[in-house]
């Protein structure tokens, strides 16, 4: 038991220093697709860290699962959102390039 | 936990501050977003966790979509800002409405004292065990009928004010198909978990229409549901159901029992699940069509 709840806090604090990281890098960074780079990754395996460690504390499994569960929900949506951002990013930066050398030609 | 909830407090008024602050309209609904999200985890906090579901889903996720989408469709604000006199006389109106609010709660002696012994005392007869669906469903089942009876009365206005025609979505690319694949099922099971859970546990027909509206607007983004191909008559049908079924139970309650609302002795439960599924599936096809809107009348193609 005590290993489990020493292991759960471990997890926690991991996810927490992963999130901070990723809300600094929504921060710092300079454009779109590295703010995504951090954020999508960053973001997914702090909340994974901390419903895992939260399943862990809880020693149950019945709110082990959900949890796990949870978590691969958000890696699932998080992922698509950030390919969905990054994409109509993409999308919007061609057609400003395209219109540019029309201009210039 | 009081460190926890004062930043909660002060995360709150940081994420109203940047909504009514921020320069362009995508940035102010952003911040609408994040200030439901955190008013749904103080209600958590408030161990209110019902309200809470509903304010994440309904509250922030799905008004939040309305505006984005509403916000896309407005031409561009004018330049210059809105008068100063304007702004002064909203945040005074805004100030006499929180003190107000802040006075009544102050001076009451607490709702809770008076409703908490009397839902308590008469749970046991209300065939659930969760007190919010008890009261909801069953002891001011007439209150819940009425705010099914609003809703269908917001998307008719909707109807009748809104744009002709729905807009087609932007194509997503290849990833966005395997996506809908896991989270449109999903959204279903889970609605029906929520459905089936609010008997017992935080839950009930209102989130459970809150999901379902969310995967069917995830298929609507992914062009697998077009509301504009299907005619008007069944999306209406479907809309009204909610108030149907539960206009239908009522009556039937009022032959049975000689009382409306009042649901035979020992039945509870099933009146309760019977009208809150209908209720589900009308609020899920409500919220999809006050995002889409409606194709106008029988001529349109």
């Amino acid at each position: 038991m005590m290993v489990l709840t020493l292991l759960g806090h471990l997890l926690i604090a991991g996810g927490v220093v992963l999130l901070l990281l990723a809300a600094l890098g929504l921060w710092r960074f300079p454009d779109l697709h590295t703010r995504l780079h951090a954020l999508t990754k960053a973001d997914t395996a702090g909340v994974a860290l901390v419903a895992l460690g939260a399943g862990l504390l809880s020693g149950s499994a019945a709110t082990l699962v959900p949890l796990t569960l949870c978590a691969v929900l958000v890696a699932i949506s998080g992922a698509t959102t950030g390919h969905l951002i990054a994409r109509s990013a993409l999308d919007e930066e061609h057609a400003s390039w395209r219109s540019t050398r029309h201009d210039s030609v | 936990m009081i460190v926890f909830d004062l930043m909660l407090a002060a995360a709150i008024l940081v994420a109203g501050w940047s909504a009514l602050s921020a320069p362009d309209r995508t940035g102010a609904i952003a911040g609408f977003l994040v200030f439901g999200l955190l008013v749904a985890l103080s209600w958590v906090r408030l161990d209110a966790p019902d309200v809470a579901l509903a304010e994440a889903a309904i509250g922030s996720g799905l008004t939040g979509a309305l505006m984005l989408r509403a916000a896309g469709r407005m031409a561009p604000p004018a330049a210059d800002r809105v008068p100063r006199a304007q702004r002064a006389a909203a945040a005074l109106l805004a100030c006499g409405l929180a003190g107000g609010l802040a006075v009544a709660v102050m001076d009451l002696p607490g709702a809770t004292i008076v409703y908490d012994p009397l839902v308590r005392a008469d749970l046991g007869q209300s065939g659930v065990s969760n007190p919010v669906t008890a009261v909801l469903l069953n002891f001011r089942a007439w209150d819940t009928l009425l705010e099914m009876a609003v809703l269908l009365a917001a998307l008719v206005l909707v109807a009748a004010l809104g744009p002709r025609g729905t807009p087609r979505p932007a194509r997503l690319g290849p990833l966005y198909t395997p996506f809908l694949r896991i989270m449109a099922p999903l959204s279903v099971l889970v609605a029906g978990h929520l459905l089936w859970l609010g008997a017992t546990a935080p839950g009930g027909a209102f989130q459970a229409g809150a999901v379902l509206c969310g995967g069917l607007l995830a298929l609507y983004f992914g062009g697998a549901l077009r509301p504009a191909a299907v005619p008007a008559g069944p999306l209406w049908a479907l809309c009204a159901a909610g108030v149907a079924v539960f206009a239908a139970a009522a009556l039937a309650a009022e032959v049975l029992t000689g009382t409306l609302l009042a649901y035979p002795d020992g039945a509870d439960k099933i009146w309760i699940l019977a009208i809150e599924g209908g209720l589900t599936v009308s609020i899920g096809a409500t919220l999809l069509l006050l995002f889409t809107g409606l194709r106008q009348g029988g001529a349109r193609a």
